[in-house]
């Protein structure tokens, strides 16, 4: 097997590069779907049948959580790659990854909380899914200071990848707590293509332009963040001063 | 359309507080990850252009080898900085 | 893939193999622990004590609902549609409390078997839909799967 596209993706000018020329096309898609996701979500969403207009809160809590979920598979991905073919730009995203990951867990955490006050009559309740996606703010609170306390060392990569791999369990444990537990959580929505039944296109159709919204901010401020690390990471190479003096 | 006019928006059904806090976290959330990056981007290039600036006042030492870019002054002038 | 490369990536493997399972273990044997309530049936059943302080989930069966005229006192009835929970509460509901809702009521029974609740939390299913379109399946008598075949969730 050719691995010369693997390793191309482990060059810090080369992703420097192409993700300048990506930017503004990611940009422009998540302006675009945010406008008409938050529009349709707040103006043309009907009411539910027992939450009122309260259900606006869904379209942004539903896509934060979910994406938070997202977070430790990614770091432990880039982590492995890190640690078994010791690529640079992999820790790179492990380290950026973390701080944003704790933002769109606290907004989920959040969201969720403002919409509970009313419906369920109570911000917070110790439950399994409310206390394990706690636990996993508190993850990645605890892999941002372990790479403080380190000091950006070599050893605190490596141990910043192990901690996202292992933090992969509680993902497991994020995601199906709702079905082992009684919870006060409800369960996953299935959502359905008919008209005329709960669930159906009328609430997820914005959902969708939400959800790819939120992803796509996902990856833009991943890759913003990336691109200032590798620049202060990459300071004595050629191609950076280039860059600087052209700028 | 779900709202007659403007007040009945701004009400959202008396779920106001929740829908537009949850709402405005959203967009302030959005914009420190999004201008944050981008701010520390250009004080980054800032930086990086005063500290060759810098270098290319003190004498160069010679190359070390194997380093390529490195003109091996960096160190000094960061335990300066 | 060098061989070296290999054998860091079983090792990893290996390491994230063995800590998952110690976790699933452990979440396993804390699972009753886990749980935020106990449902009608294992009340009836005895696994609680009067005095001990818990929670019980069910849904609020329909027509048990009394609220005092003059305080905010109120009594219903908690069910998992098998076995039945008396509820006395003394304080606000929330705003998706009504007959037929899932709810989780936290306080303790007392010597009578009422359940004196100190807090009344409305629980509420996965299913979203405009009115319209629940008047509609009610009028087909069709509601939608789950939201009272599965009390307590």
């Amino acid at each position: 097997m050719d691995w010369t596209w693997f390793h191309k993706w482990g060059s810090p000018k080369w992703f420097y590069e192409l993700s300048g020329k990506w930017l503004p096309w990611l940009v422009g898609a998540m302006v675009t779907c945010l406008l008409i996701g938050v529009t349709w979500a707040l103006l043309f969403v009907p009411q539910d049948y027992q939450q009122g207009l309260t259900n606006r809160i869904f379209y942004v809590h539903v896509p934060v959580a979910s994406i938070s979920l997202a977070f430790f598979p990614l770091m432990a991905m880039a982590g492995t790659i890190f640690l078994v073919w010791r690529m640079k730009l992999a820790d790179v995203v492990v380290k950026v990854a973390a701080p944003l990951g704790a933002w769109f867990t606290a907004l989920a955490l959040a969201s969720g909380s403002i919409w509970g006050v009313d419906t369920w009559g109570t911000w917070w309740v110790w439950d399994g899914r409310l206390t394990s996606l706690l636990l996993q703010f508190f993850l990645l609170l605890g892999v941002v200071s372990l790479r403080t306390a380190l000091e950006d060392s070599e050893g605190a990569a490596r141990a910043c990848a192990l901690l996202s791999i292992v933090g992969c369990i509680n993902v497991v444990v994020i995601k199906y707590s709702v079905d082992w537990w009684n919870t006060l959580h409800q369960p996953s929505t299935n959502f359905t293509l008919a008209t005329d039944q709960a669930n159906g296109p009328e609430i997820w159709v914005p959902l969708i332009f939400m959800i790819v919204a939120v992803y796509l901010f996902f990856a833009i401020s991943l890759i913003l963040s990336t691109r200032n690390e590798i620049l202060q990471r990459e300071k004595r190479a050629q191609w950076v001063r280039d860059l600087v003096a052209k700028s | 359309m779900q709202f007659s006019n403007f007040q009945e928006f701004i009400e959202m059904g008396g779920y106001a507080f929740n829908v537009w806090s949850v709402y405005g976290m959203f967009l302030i959330f959005l914009t420190i990850n999004l201008y944050g990056p981008l701010r520390k981007n250009r004080q980054i290039i800032r930086d990086l252009k005063r500290r060759y600036a810098l270098n290319a006042q003190v004498p160069p030492m010679p190359a070390r080898a194997g380093s390529q870019s490195s003109p091996g002054l960096e160190t000094t002038v960061e335990e300066r900085a | 893939m060098k061989a070296h490369r290999r054998k860091r990536l079983s090792v990893i493997l290996f390491v994230a193999a063995g800590l998952s399972v110690a976790v699933g273990l452990t979440l396993y044997a804390l699972s009753q622990n886990i749980d935020l309530f106990y449902t009608p049936t294992q009340v009836a059943q005895g696994e609680v004590n009067a005095g001990q302080r818990i929670r019980i989930g069910g849904m609020v069966r329909e027509g048990s609902v009394q609220s005092a005229a003059d305080s905010l006192a109120v009594r219903f009835v908690a069910t998992d549609y098998a076995n039945d929970v008396p509820i006395y509460h003394e304080g606000i509901l929330p705003d998706l409390f009504r007959e037929g809702q899932g709810i989780v009521v936290e306080g303790s029974l007392d010597n009578a078997g009422v359940f004196q609740a100190s807090r009344v939390l409305a629980k509420h299913d996965e299913n979203y839909m405009s009115p319209e379109v629940k008047a509609a399946l009610d009028a087909v008598g069709t509601a939608p799967e789950g939201a009272a075949t599965r009390p307590g969730t």
